[in-house]
């Protein structure tokens, strides 16, 4: 049931070429995978979802499932099951029939029905306002029917649109895990679009950073993470975001020299011999770099770039340490509960696995860890 | 002696009680956190400090002087909010130069004086702008800075954060204690964010339905919730949280399954309990030992951790949240092995929510 959607080229120019909202997009999510649109307001991800959902034509390209082109059809026959954040409930219902309202098309009995809607209640921590009507309910509750009515049904595609921007802190991670296990188990392929990286990381299997109506990079959180394709997904993913600082690097053979600007001539030095010769030969022909570390990379200890304690701070289950260096911050997290005084002077140590190397001209990524790109 | 001192002080309007017989008192420089849920009072609270409003009763003092007959602008209190509320027809220089001006400054001092606050705030080179050209975090960063330009021996924030992105949010939160150790103002800072909570407080007070339920450190905050409902508000994932009975060897029962916890908790044998345990306490190993086994529902990353939800043979749902570089995180449907490290579980008292013990690590 679970079906495959192809984006092929797709653009999307509004106003006579005045605005380009979507850019040459194309990419694919298979059966049963869990993708996440993720970027910032005006990123082009509610267009593309809107593209998709059959609420907006394309201005170029093709959207395909199964194979089947889908882009022409009207949206009710495209097979796909909606949670949109203005794709509101019918308030004339009550939040029960709201969500099996969804079923009639499929021709149940009244007690399949019935179980289905209770289950799926039960999972959505709605059970108690099933017979109210939506305007009774909290915004929280409303999103939470809204998104029941969505995958109570049989689709072949499910589009969740900030499925779960309104809830509960206390719900959050427990439906965060439902929700992502209801997926896997009935092999829904699905599309997420948020602007709230927590929320892409834990649902997604793969998450499509887009900026400036462009995809920046399509692959797995982990993947995200750990060798980002440019500066702006580097940045944009990661709680707390990466250091970056422009650096000058030296290579007098024996030693590779990150010399950072503006530190008042502090450099991270590393042995020749942890990189490899084709990084260290590419590095030759550039100069100015940016260099990035995420915070859970930067280790206090007695070597490393000598900084000063800002602020320390401990959040229950991580320290969070902000120190500069001539005026620039740097942010260590750890995992334990670690007392820094502000003020007093601290080192910090960088592995040369963890550091991520952009070029400072385009910001696209040269090398992660040691190794070239 | 206490720099601020509020004794008793109830607030009703109308038959509406929004505060009700609550009492704090502030160390000068301290810097102290309202936290609680929206539609709790803290805004009412700050207030009433600033004198924009009265107290039904109670006492406010600064420095042992009483309050109540002293007009706003002469309590030498600086505040900011988090709807900013700056001058739409002033420009950032002049917005953060009104609390000066309002005190007759010279031309020199203003001058001196908001450049001082603009360069510790990082926006000495916007303030010809209107701030309807500032960007949010330019805008939060002018309303700090016109609060903390008169160095106020009183700061009130209301919720400055509140309304700036993430991003900001975070970098705000490692700057602001330096900023505010710089005024050397004592801070009433009001926020529903937990982290900003405790990143920021010298001690936390914890408010609910118009009282205060706990006032304290952020470490014992976290680690020695005084009730139930303290507990679920700090933590993320939350805590987790079951309704069992006590058995007599201090084990407890999870969806009918028996769990040994601590055998300190025989004392409270019989007794009906919320049994709470922190998601980073929950140990989850590979192996098939001895231990309550569960079964792996979903893994969701978070930032630097994971968070696992699990589902006993019995059918009870549990979050665990491991650092992301542990050794081995099982996949979805893994069968793992749980334990539960001791100091992150606590008992509440199942009809009043008070804490009654907290598991021996």
């Amino acid at each position: 049931m679970s079906s495959e959607l192809v984006l092929k080229n797709v653009d999307k120019i509004y106003g006579a070429g005045a605005v380009h909202a979507v850019k040459d997009l194309s990419f694919a999510v298979k059966p049963g995978e869990i993708t996440a649109l993720l970027g910032s307001s005006g990123c082009g991800k509610t267009s593309t979802l809107r593209m998709i959902a059959g609420f907006e034509t394309l201005t170029n390209g093709s959207i395909e499932l199964d194979g089947r082109p889908i882009h022409m059809l009207p949206p009710a026959q495209r097979g796909v099951a909606m949670a949109f954040e203005t794709y509101s409930l019918y308030p004339p219902l009550t939040i029960a029939e709201n969500i099996s309202f969804a079923l009639k098309a499929q021709k149940l009995g009244s007690q399949d029905v019935n179980k289905r809607v209770k289950d799926m209640a039960e999972l959505l921590e709605i059970s108690d306002v099933l017979n109210k009507y939506p305007s009774s309910v909290s915004g929280g509750q409303q999103q939470r029917a809204s998104l029941g009515r969505a995958l109570v049904r049989k689709a072949g595609l499910y589009l969740l649109d900030e499925p779960m921007g309104q809830l509960e802190p206390q719900l959050r991670a427990v439906l965060r895990g439902r929700i992502k296990h209801y997926l896997r188990e009935h092999d829904c392929t699905t599309i997420l679009v948020t602007h709230d990286q927590t929320e892409a990381n834990a649902l997604a299997d793969r998450i499509a950073v887009m900026e400036g109506g462009v995809l920046q990079q399509y692959a797995t959180p982990a993947e995200l993470k750990v060798r980002p394709a440019n500066l702006f997904v580097g940045t944009f993913i990661g709680e707390p975001p990466m250091n970056v600082f422009p650096v000058q690097v030296k290579d007098d053979g024996k030693t590779v020299d990150f010399a950072i600007e503006g530190s008042g001539g502090q450099s991270l030095s590393y042995a020749a011999a942890d990189f490899s010769q084709t990084l260290r030969n590419r590095l030759k022909s550039e100069t100015a770099l940016m260099l990035g570390v995420r915070p859970h990379a930067v280790r206090i200890g007695k070597q490393g770039l000598k900084a000063r304690v800002v602020t320390c701070q401990w959040l229950g289950d991580q320290t969070h340490i902000a120190s500069e260096i001539a005026g620039r911050t740097v942010v260590s997290v750890s995992h334990e509960q670690i007392a820094a005084k502000p003020a007093s002077e601290v080192f910090l140590g960088i592995e040369p696995g963890d550091l991520h190397i952009f070029s400072s001209g385009n910001g696209a990524a040269i090398a992660h860890g040691a190794q070239l790109v | 002696m206490p720099h601020l001192e509020l004794a008793s002080i109830s607030k009703a309007f109308k038959t509406n009680k929004v505060l009700d017989d609550i009492s704090l008192t502030a160390d000068a420089g301290e810097i102290v956190v309202i936290f609680g849920p929206s539609g709790t009072g803290k805004t009412v609270l700050l207030r009433l400090i600033a004198g924009v409003e009265e107290p039904t009763s109670g006492t406010i003092s600064v420095d042992s002087q009483d309050m109540a007959d002293v007009a706003p602008e002469h309590r030498d209190v600086g505040m900011a909010f988090q709807n900013f509320a700056l001058f739409p027809h002033l420009n950032a220089f002049e917005n953060i130069a009104s609390p000066l001006r309002a005190r007759s400054q010279s031309d020199a001092q203003v001058k001196s004086g908001v450049g001082r606050v603009a360069k510790l705030l990082k926006i000495d080179h916007v303030l010809g702008h209107a701030p309807r050209q500032l960007s949010n975090g330019q805008k939060q960063r002018t309303a700090l800075a016109r609060a903390l330009a008169s160095s106020p021996k009183l700061l009130l924030l209301d919720d400055p954060l509140r309304n700036v992105d993430a991003k900001l949010r975070f970098e705000m939160r490692l700057e602001l204690p330096r900023l505010l150790r710089q005024a050397k103002s004592t801070v009433l800072y009001v926020t529903q964010d937990y982290k900003e909570a405790m990143a920021l407080a010298d001690r936390i007070a914890v408010l609910a339905e118009g009282r205060f339920i706990q006032i304290a450190t952020p470490a014992d905050i976290y680690r020695n919730p005084a009730t139930v409902g303290v507990a679920r508000l700090f933590g993320d994932p939350t805590i987790n949280l079951a309704e069992t009975t006590i058995g007599a060897d201090g084990s407890i029962e999870l969806a009918g399954e028996k769990v040994a916890i601590d055998k300190s908790y025989g004392i409270f044998a019989g007794k009906n309990v919320s049994f709470g345990v922190r998601p980073e306490a929950v140990e989850v190993m590979n192996g098939r030992g001895a231990g309550l086994k569960a079964q792996v529902m979903a893994v969701t990353p978070l930032n630097e951790r994971t968070v696992l939800l699990l589902q006993t043979k019995a059918g009870a749902e549990l979050l665990a949240s491991l650092p992301s570089s542990s050794a081995s995180i099982p996949k979805a449907e893994n069968e793992v092995t749980i334990a539960f490290n001791p100091a992150g579980t606590h008992l509440f008292d199942r009809e009043t929510g008070a804490a009654l013990a907290r598991g021996r690590a």
